[in-house]
């Protein structure tokens, strides 16, 4: 039985739709990253399968249950981290730990037994009986996943968990949900970073203003993009002309942090070329780099932009090298 | 110095628009001195016929100054509430890092508060007409109750910027209401000083809010009004004193220590 | 959900409302203070009512007592409402609603802890009025009060919860306030009924908080009786129930709007 059946599933604010028409099946042990920008209708969608929001059309089952009309028997399934980590500030981390252990009837023994293992499975045995108001940012997203798994749940969901967090604390929250996988717990997992989809999930559908675009593995989502895209640093102003001599070699992308883009469909067989033609053209190339297909490339292809601008990017090789 | 003006006002603009655009922050100023006026209009207006009261038209015509009273405290409490707001957001530190008198950013939060003394007075005029207790000394008369009200604003909101300064929070700036409130309890802002009962009978006679509420209420009850509005722009004069001191003392603590 | 477990679940929602009070103490202060200020300010202002014919009493202070006991019991209640605004504002109630708790316990520990915390703004109010000369009104009397100001609380909770769940802000928090305000003082509570006038006379006789302070005046003034206690009583439990109702049916259509 599939953990999360969606079918038609819409939701609306007045005029703006939030989500439309989303069908999509996360089978058991699967995680499924759903992909998106900001606004794109990500938390719409997991408001609506953790049952805080209702659908304003379509159905959805969350392990084997309605959302609408067997909403209790869901929350007893899942285990939810939105995306505003929902800690009290007052509490201790154990604390809140066995008051969700309580909120599930978990008898107090059983959950001041789990609420311990839990923190020391994310690292926070030693800070449990600080308030949670002085904890990292990193800290309390560990503590609100902890607080997530103190019943069990057979699903997950994880409404972008690591935005804002370093990289460091990104890591090991990534270490914990695949651990997490393993175990056999379903992750419906939202984030708008490409590199934690492409890491962690199975799957990974793309929405894009409240409609999902695109669906599939990684690794197929990037074949069906299929070319590598030269990124060229030109000297200014020489732009527009080098879009016109690049369409000779392959077709022209969005440009992106002021570099032109092109694809190229021999690849690195067709770098020399394009630079000769750039220079026969009287344009100067200051940086090159050839860029295999990424999520980013997929995103792209399917709603026309990009999906987040790289904050640190590698050093371009230089021209001709 | 002219700069200074111009940052006077668009601070001042921009205080008024902030309190306009968020009726239900401003509604409590209006509403709940409304409310207590209704109460206690209802309930102590057998008052009257206590031997010692004021001749007055009717007991609302009496409170109305006490009304007043609160809806400026209220409202210098609401601009303290919102200029620790801008403390709490970071908004006076792009202030702070603009070329401006540092008064300047206090004045133009009292700018807002003025305004809303001045609509909290109409209003309360206009209750006094609707329900039968007119301004016994006509226009002139509600215009000076309505500048000392104005006034009382002023320095009741430079009193919340300085605990605003000082403190950098808005939940200990509406914690100090009740004690605020106190103090206009312990006047005649409600009830005769004489009628009083002791030891807040004695408190009123030296409590500068008595002052400026006799002042206030004479042009409404009419009667004789030149010692009392002299009385009343003494305590006002006094208070702002203490203000601007608080607000200079707190103002430098705060560009010294960073908080 | 078991019984033992809607049970955990109120003790533990009471637990962690205590921690507001226990572990930023100053933040209670204003909310514990505000009664008693209210008590000693009015009665210095309208204490020399007492002298006017129709007052059971000569102690103004012994007279308004009761009346500040349950504007304590209103503003704590009106503080809880504004305490689920500020965990609606801030995300923490989503963890309360995702969970399988079921949602009549969800209210339930909420205003069963308002209506313990209303103890404490009234024992000090009583302390103070005692301490100045208001008369003992007896056990009876006291405990028939500390029952009245409980299911007041309890009332104001349901209140200001309605309204936090409608409003989602705690911008709301003037409304939760005033509606309790208004219905502890549309009532004899600056006068007898009697001797109030026009309009407030009219609405303090069909207002059930009149019943209440009624009650609540017991012992202070006048005699304790079940004449005069089952009134309050039927009055606190309709009060209850319709806004119970109400909080309860606003926690349940809260999924249907973001």
């Amino acid at each position: 039985m599939p953990a999360i059946v969606v079918e038609g599933l819409e939701r609306s604010f007045g005029d703006l739709w939030a989500v439309q028409g989303v069908d999509l099946e996360v089978s058991e042990s699967e995680i499924y990253g759903f992909l998106g920008p900001n606004g794109a209708g990500k938390t719409t969608m997991v408001r609506m399968l953790t049952t805080l929001l209702l659908p304003t059309a379509g159905r959805a089952s969350v392990a084997g249950h309605d959302i609408v009309t067997e909403a209790s028997a869901v929350r007893r399934s899942i285990g939810v981290a939105l995306q505003e980590a929902a800690l009290d500030p007052l509490m201790t981390g154990r604390e809140l730990i066995r008051l969700q252990a309580t909120l599930h009837g978990i008898p107090r023994r059983d959950g001041e037994r789990r609420a311990d293992a839990l923190l020391e499975r994310v690292d926070l045995a030693d800070a449990a009986d600080r308030r949670v108001g002085t904890y990292s940012g990193g800290m309390q997203r560990r503590l609100d996943l902890a607080a997530a798994l103190v019943h069990e749940p057979t699903v997950l969901f994880l409404d972008e968990p690591t935005t804002g967090l370093d990289p460091v604390s990104r890591k090991t929250i990534w270490e914990e949900v695949e651990k997490l996988n393993r175990e056999g717990t379903t992750v419906f997992l939202t984030t708008q970073y490409l590199e934690e989809a492409d890491q962690l999930a199975n799957r990974v559908g793309i929405i894009d203003s409240g409609r999902l675009v695109a669906e599939d593995t990684p690794g197929a989502l990037k074949a069906q993009v299929g070319n590598p895209h030269l990124e060229l640093v030109l000297a200014e102003g020489s732009d527009d002309a080098a879009g016109i001599i690049c369409e000779k070699f392959g077709k022209p992308l969005p440009a992106k942090d002021g570099k032109v883009l092109v694809e190229l469909e021999r690849g690195a067989a067709d770098v020399a070329r394009v630079v000769l033609a750039l220079d026969e053209g009287g344009i100067t190339v200051e940086s090159l780099e050839l860029v295999e297909p990424t999520l980013d490339d997929v995103f792209v292809a399917k709603t026309g932009y990009h999906l987040e601008i790289e904050e640190d990017e590698p050093e371009p090789s230089e021209a001709g090298q | 110095m002219r700069n200074d003006l111009r940052v006077v006002r668009a601070l001042g603009v921009r205080s008024v628009k902030q309190t306009f655009r968020r009726p239900q922050l401003m509604a409590p100023i209006i509403m709940f001195p409304t409310l207590l006026l209704a109460v206690q209009t209802g309930g102590a207006a057998a008052a009257l016929n206590l031997p010692g009261f004021p001749p007055v038209d009717s007991f609302l015509q009496f409170m109305l100054a006490g009304a007043m009273m609160q809806a400026v405290l209220l409202a210098g409490n609401s601009g303290g509430i919102a200029l620790a707001v801008d403390i709490e957001m970071g908004f006076t530190d792009r202030l702070f890092a603009a070329p401006i008198s540092r008064y300047a950013i206090v004045l133009g939060r009292l700018m807002g508060t003025a305004v809303l003394g001045a609509v909290a007075g109409l209003w309360f005029f206009l209750i006094g007409l609707v329900f039968g207790a007119p301004v016994a000394d006509g226009l002139p008369g509600a215009l000076l109750s309505l500048f000392l009200v104005v006034l009382t604003s002023m320095v009741m909101g430079g009193i919340g910027a300085s605990i605003a300064l000082r403190t950098g929070k808005a939940s200990i700036v509406q914690g100090l209401f009740p004690f605020v409130f106190v103090i206009l309890f312990l006047s005649s802002a409600f009830f005769p000083q004489e009628l009083m009962v002791e030891p807040a009978k004695t408190i009123a006679q030296v409590n500068p809010l008595s002052f400026i509420a006799e002042g206030v209420r004479r042009p409404i009850i009419g009667g004789e009004s030149a010692g009392d509005v002299a009385a009343a722009l003494a305590a006002i004069g006094g208070i702002g004193l203490v203000a601007f001191w608080l607000s200079r003392s707190a103002l430098r603590h705060r560009l010294r220590t960073g908080g | 959900m078991s019984r033992a477990s809607n049970r955990a679940t109120i003790a533990a929602l009471m637990a962690r409302a205590r921690n507001e009070l226990l572990r930023v103490p100053g933040a209670a202060i204003p909310g514990v203070l505000a009664p008693t200020i209210f008590f000693l300010g009015l009665n210095g202002v309208f204490g020399s009512l007492v002298q006017l014919r129709g007052f059971n009493t000569d102690s103004y202070l012994t007279f308004l007592l009761p009346v500040s006991m349950l504007q304590g019991a209103g503003f704590t209640g009106a503080a809880t409402g504004v305490n689920l605004a500020r965990d609606i504002e801030q995300g923490w109630f989503d963890r309360l609603m995702a969970s399988p708790a079921p949602r009549w316990v969800l209210l339930a520990g909420m205003a069963f802890s308002a209506s313990a915390r209303a103890l404490i703004p009234a024992a000090l109010v009583l302390i103070v009025a005692l301490a100045l000369g208001a008369s003992f009104p007896g056990v009876l009397a006291l405990l028939i009060a500390a029952v009245l100001v409980m299911g007041m609380a309890g009332v104001a909770a349901f209140w200001g919860m309605t309204l936090a769940l409608r409003y989602r802000s705690q911008s709301a928090a003037p409304l939760m306030q005033a509606g309790m305000f208004l219905l502890v003082l549309l009532t004899p509570a600056y006068a007898p009924l009697a001797l109030l006038q026009g309009w407030l006379h009219d609405v303090a006789s069909l207002n059930p908080v009149t019943k209440v302070i009624d009650a609540m005046r017991q012992g202070f003034v006048g005699d304790v009786s079940w004449s005069d206690t089952w009134p309050a009583l039927l009055a606190i439990a309709a009060l209850l129930a319709v806004l119970g109702a109400a909080a309860l049916r606003g926690m349940n259509r809260f999924n249907a709007r973001a």
